[in-house]
């Protein structure tokens, strides 16, 4: 649906077709009194019937009738005796005239409509062509800046004028730098709705704008600058529609064709990338695996057990630093889906070595099923675990609560350790590499704390750490609890 | 009673060498294979009881040797995951695995695994039909008359808890994936509804496990599914 001037201005009749055909005539006349010294008078009618059917296909319907009826006049005032009169005297003439006038009439207006059929066909012939050059044109052309040097330099001419396309930038609107009115440029973008000269809207402007629209949506606008040239024909305004669809179509397509390579270079940086992962996962763990596994056959000494130790520290060191790789990546893929909060605690608790630490969980079995990616959320759970293990004495208690007050979950961890030292700045823990106390003897980089609050912010939640009374260290996180999906009731049997 | 014979899948030498020196002092007796070709040969001349694979082999995917394994074998097959991936474990416990170890892992893990698969082994192929009685901790379950004790007491199930619970027992320590429970339990077209077992599961624990949140029967394999530990061989 292309909105623009539906009136189609008719072809100005042109008065001086009348001229020649009654030139015509005479010429006509001049060669009958020629030809009449050796032929029959008979014969010369057929010379002027020849005229008329040549002047109306030359010159039209119009011109064809005139010449029709000035033939007969001429035929009778010249030729039939009396000449240089219009009386007859033999009556048998006016028959002659009337199927003379009738003969010349019928091929006259026959031979009209041949003429304009031709003359349609010739029109629609070049239209068809100008389309289909254009077409060839856009079909091949990869870039935005292809399309719009077919407008400069095709279809400008085609239309008697200076064509432009507006392309709006990433953010949709049109850049000011560009030519023509930015605001109208910018309007009909939006409205999907000509503007300009010659429409409804802002008719005084001295362009023309008209949206390029596909199925989908407006893609850009095209301005039309004639300057005083004459309104367009009804072949242009036909050749005008095609282009816009056409336009439309082909950056649309270069649109796309842009899109689909963006995918794929993401999809092959995706790809590169988690296979630098896993195999950096798989080098660092097989050595893991090995002196873990040697150390543990060296039985039950200490050193043994220091080594299986920090063969497991060594691991979540690993493990962190795979998770921070791959949330800092962009467009990190969170693995959603409804868990139970306990579940998530036991098996975080089953991971981490507490030794001989007393752990007290208060999870309320009514706790609505929460949607998280239970990988990562388990690592930060592990992360909080591991922290409370490597601040406190062997002897503490671990506490986790979990309980939830409108559209928020509360995880509480807590310990009764010594908690975090005196005059530090506790949300600054969770900074990139921070710790409580520089070069301290309790391994790790600070890595744990900031990739938690990065896992936890990506789930759309929040990680605060607070001191506990009168001693130890408390960890909150606020996850939204979202709306479970429904889980068929049974009947109770 | 013949020592087990035992098959370890994997390509890395010092691994391979740790795992057979843990389940020789074991007292079992152990075959080594570097890669899928020699694992495949193995399996079928050996004659092994149990299979310990590594999934990435050089050769082929550890999941088709399961899957061909599994054409003419039913010995144990325990699968040594490096990978992050839990649908990789899902996807070999479906092939035909029976349980797997997340790389690294310890001494005492692997060989409490591979004792429980070959227990599993030796019940299934000396009764065939595993007793209607079970028990776990203070749990008795009695497959025959869906009766569930705890301790002295009765325990009230709904029928999808105690199908839940017998799938599990059936089981026999074996990790069963969602999609495997789902389908026992609730039929083909719950296959991807993930969270029922969840929720049910999570009733389970509060009626039979003294913490819930620290299961010692109902363990969680989190996203892979979930196994029954510490089953009692009946007398």
């Amino acid at each position: 649906m292309i909105p623009y001037p539906a009136h189609i201005p008719s072809r100005p009749f042109q008065y001086r077709v009348l001229v020649y055909a009654v030139a015509a005539c005479a010429f006509t006349t001049g060669i009958a009194a020629l030809l009449l010294r050796v032929f029959d008078l008979s014969n010369v009618v057929m010379v002027f019937l020849l005229t008329v059917m040549l002047v109306a296909l030359r010159w039209g319907r119009a011109a064809g009738a005139l010449a029709a009826v000035v033939a007969v006049a001429s035929f009778d005032f010249f030729f039939v005796p009396p000449v240089w009169s219009f009386h007859v005297s033999d009556t048998q003439y006016l028959f002659t005239f009337l199927l003379m006038l009738v003969v010349a009439l019928i091929t006259g207006q026959l031979a009209a409509r041949l003429r304009a059929e031709a003359v349609g066909a010739a029109a629609g012939e070049r239209r068809a062509n100008a389309l289909a050059t254009v077409a060839t044109d856009l079909s091949v052309a990869v870039q935005d800046e292809d399309i719009a040097r077919i407008c400069d330099t095709r279809i400008g001419p085609l239309l008697d004028g200076k064509v432009t396309l507006l392309l709006p930038g990433r953010d949709e609107r049109m850049p000011s730098s560009g030519h023509g009115d930015t605001g109208i440029a910018q309007w009909v973008l939006e409205e999907g709705l000509p503007a300009g000269r010659g429409t409804e809207t802002l008719p005084a402007n001295s362009a023309t704008y008209l949206p390029l629209t596909t199925p989908l949506r407006t893609r850009g606008v095209l301005m039309l600058e004639r300057g005083a040239a004459q309104p367009l024909d009804a072949e242009q305004l036909g050749l005008l529609r095609a282009f816009q669809s056409l336009l439309a179509l082909a950056i649309e397509r270069v649109h796309f064709v842009e899109v689909a390579h963006e995918t794929q270079l993401h999809v092959e940086g995706e790809r590169l990338r988690n296979a630098l992962l896993s195999a950096v996962s798989h080098d660092m763990r097989t050595p893991l695996t090995a002196i873990r596994g040697m150390a543990g056959m060296l039985g039950e000494s200490e050193v043994a057990q220091a080594i299986v130790n920090q063969a497991d520290r060594m691991q979540r060191q690993v493990t962190n630093l795979l998770d921070a790789v791959r949330l800092q990546s962009e467009g990190v893929r969170l693995d959603l889906q409804w868990h139970a909060l306990d579940e998530l605690v036991g098996s975080a608790l089953a991971a981490t070595p507490l030794g001989a630490r007393q752990v007290v969980v208060d999870i309320p079995a009514e706790l609505p099923l929460v949607e998280l990616d239970a990988t990562l959320f388990e690592h930060v759970l592990v992360n909080l675990f591991d922290n409370a293990t490597k601040y406190t004495p062997g002897d503490a208690t671990l506490y986790i609560r979990a309980g939830h007050t409108g559209s928020k979950l509360r995880l509480r961890v807590e310990d009764d350790g010594p908690g975090f030292p005196p005059g530090i700045d506790i949300q600054a823990l969770f900074a990139e590499f921070a710790r409580g106390t520089r070069e301290s003897a309790v391994p790790g980089v600070g890595l744990g704390l900031s990739l938690s609050r990065r896992i936890v912010e990506a789930h759309g939640g929040s990680i605060s750490a607070s001191r506990r009374e009168p001693h130890g260290a408390c960890f909150d996180i606020l996850l939204a609890t979202g709306e479970p999906p429904a889980v068929d009731l049974e009947d109770p049997a | 009673m013949n020592k087990p014979r035992i098959l370890v899948v994997e390509d890395e030498t010092d691994i391979r060498r740790f795992l057979r020196l843990a389940l020789e002092r074991e007292d079992m007796t152990v075959f080594e294979a570097g890669d899928a070709l020699q694992a495949r040969i193995d399996a079928a001349s050996r004659q092994p009881d149990l299979i310990v694979l590594d999934l990435g082999l050089p050769d082929d995917d550890g999941k088709a040797v399961i899957r061909d394994v599994r054409g003419w074998s039913s010995a144990p097959i325990i699968v040594l995951s490096a990978r992050e991936s839990e649908a990789e474990k899902v996807a070999a416990l479906e092939s035909g695995a029976d349980d797997y170890l997340v790389k690294p892992f310890g001494v005492p893990e692997l060989v409490a695994r591979v004792r429980a698969q070959l227990r599993r082994a030796s019940l299934a192929g000396a009764r065939g039909q595993a007793s209607a009685i079970v028990r776990f901790g203070d749990i008795e379950v009695n497959l025959a008359t869906h009766e569930v004790a705890r301790g002295s007491e009765a325990v009230h199930l709904t029928p999808i808890e105690f199908r839940l619970l017998a799938t599990l027992v059936r089981g026999q320590g074996k990790v069963l994936t969602h999609r495997q429970l789902l389908i026992d339990v609730w039929g083909p077209g719950h296959a991807s509804r993930s969270h029922y077992v969840r929720v049910y599961m999570a009733n389970l624990r509060q009626k039979l496990e003294e913490q819930p949140a620290r299961p010692r029967h109902l363990v969680t394999e989190l996203q892979v599914g979930y196994r029954l530990a510490g089953i009692v061989e009946s007398s």
